[in-house]
Formats: C-alpha cells, sequence, structure tokens
C-alpha cells in the first residue's frame, strides 16, 4: 500500500493505493487518524484500491467513528466496484459517508 | 474442469497477499466470473487471517506453516486450512452483530455469506486445525 496526502483549506484528502489487508492497516491508521485527530474534513479517495478485506473495512470504521469523536468526518470518494462491494456486504454504506 | 492445488505458507501477516496471489491463479485457471473470484478470493484471505490473527495471537516470529488447499470437483469447490495454532473451539466462533458498528469482527461474516459451509474437522494428525470451505459453483 502507498499513500498521497494533498491539503485544500480544512479538508485533507487521503489517496490510499494498492491492497488494503491486515499487514498494512496500522500504517494506514497511521496515516488517516492523526490527520482526523485534528479536527480536519478527511477524504479518502479509494479510486487505486483494488482489494479491501475486513481489516480495511475496519479502518474506515475506526476513521469515521474518529471524525465523529472530533467534530469532523471522512469522507470516502471514488469507491472502487469490489471495494464498494466489500462495503455493502459488511451493511456499512449507510453508515460512512460515500460519494 | 476439475483441478486440486495446495499451497503453504509462512503464518505471517505478510503472507496475505501471497495467499490471494495464489487463490486468484488457481481462479484464473477455473475461469469464474470476475465477482465470483473476488468472493473466493476474499473468503479465502479471511480464513487465513484469522489463522494469524486468532490461531497465533500472542505469538510473533512464527517458523509455523499453514497450507491451503483448493479443490473443484463436479462443480463442488472445496478449500481446506490446515494449521499448527491454538486449537479452535468452533462453539466460541461467532461474528459481531452487523448493527454493532465498530472495528472488527466481521471476517467471520464475510466467510458465512460467501460460502455454503465452514466446518473444522478433526481428520488431522499433522495439523491441529482443519478449517474446510465448501461452495457449490
Amino acid at each position: 500500500m502507498s499513500y498521497k496526502v494533498t491539503e485544500d483549506g480544512n479538508i485533507s484528502t487521503v489517496y490510499l493505493n494498492g491492497e488494503i489487508d491486515m499487514d498494512v492497516t496500522e500504517k494506514a491508521k497511521e496515516v488517516i487518524l492523526p490527520i482526523v485527530e485534528t479536527g480536519k474534513e478527511v477524504h479518502l479517495n479509494l479510486k487505486d484500491v483494488s482489494y479491501m478485506d475486513s481489516s480495511g473495512i475496519s479502518v474506515l470504521i475506526e476513521s469515521h467513528q474518529k471524525a465523529l469523536e472530533n467534530n469532523t468526518k471522512v469522507v470516502v470518494k471514488e469507491v472502487s466496484k469490489s471495494v464498494l462491494k466489500v462495503i455493502m456486504m459488511a451493511k456499512l454504506e449507510q453508515i460512512l459517508n460515500l460519494e | 474442469m476439475n483441478i486440486e492445488e495446495s499451497k503453504d505458507f509462512l503464518v505471517s501477516t505478510a503472507s496475505l497477499k501471497e495467499v490471494r496471489v495464489f487463490s486468484r491463479e488457481v481462479f484464473e485457471k477455473l475461469k469464474l466470473e470476475q465477482d465470483l473470484k473476488d468472493e473466493l478470493v476474499l473468503a479465502i484471505a479471511e480464513a487465513a487471517q484469522n489463522i494469524v490473527k486468532h490461531g497465533y495471537k500472542d505469538i510473533e516470529n512464527t517458523n509455523d506453516r499453514m497450507e491451503i488447499k483448493i479443490s473443484l470437483k463436479d462443480g463442488d469447490l472445496e478449500i481446506g486450512f490446515f494449521d499448527k495454532g491454538k486449537p479452535v473451539i468452533p462453539e466460541n466462533i461467532q461474528h459481531r452483530k452487523l448493527d454493532d458498528i465498530k472495528p472488527g469482527g466481521l471476517g467471520t461474516f464475510f466467510i458465512k455469506q460467501i460460502m455454503d459451509d465452514a466446518v473444522f474437522k478433526k481428520d488431522q494428525q499433522k495439523w491441529v486445525n482443519h478449517l474446510v470451505l465448501t461452495k457449490k459453483i
């Protein structure tokens, strides 16, 4: 997994790339959660994430919940078809902010 | 097409990608639809992850290996997982309720959603746990 972060005003966009599994979840959390804790709105762009398992889903849930604690939000953007299927299997499409 | 292939992997999170590559290669030979291939690869990866995460909980840097065997015979897909981790007590395995939104606990739910059946068999001398996932395809 690789990533890139861009800033635009109060919005930070994290572009994740590759496959998100248990082996990289800590790295993903280390990137995302500190930004969320600053209170910034975080956009997670998943267009280049080709695979995500339950560990990756946990990162999305934890990021979402951390955002609520910090009175901000995480928006999950440009989800690939295969990742969307996993999100829907977990019945999280109504919980996460998907765009 | 009937097929039987197996491969062993070091019990480690770093092996999960290798598990997916192996699974995709096998399913590619079977010429399954992409959606079904994706689901099956996810189920296999989740089961392998459970071995690393739960079977070897609190055990770091093991040299143990786990084996995955994929076989298809007359439309019956069977995926076997063999490991030497902590003995699994099937009655203790349960996924979290979906409306209890929190990180974790989804892997077993995914497996049950994708596969027709998941059973732990006690038929191995060499291994501690033998999980068998089956699906009619």
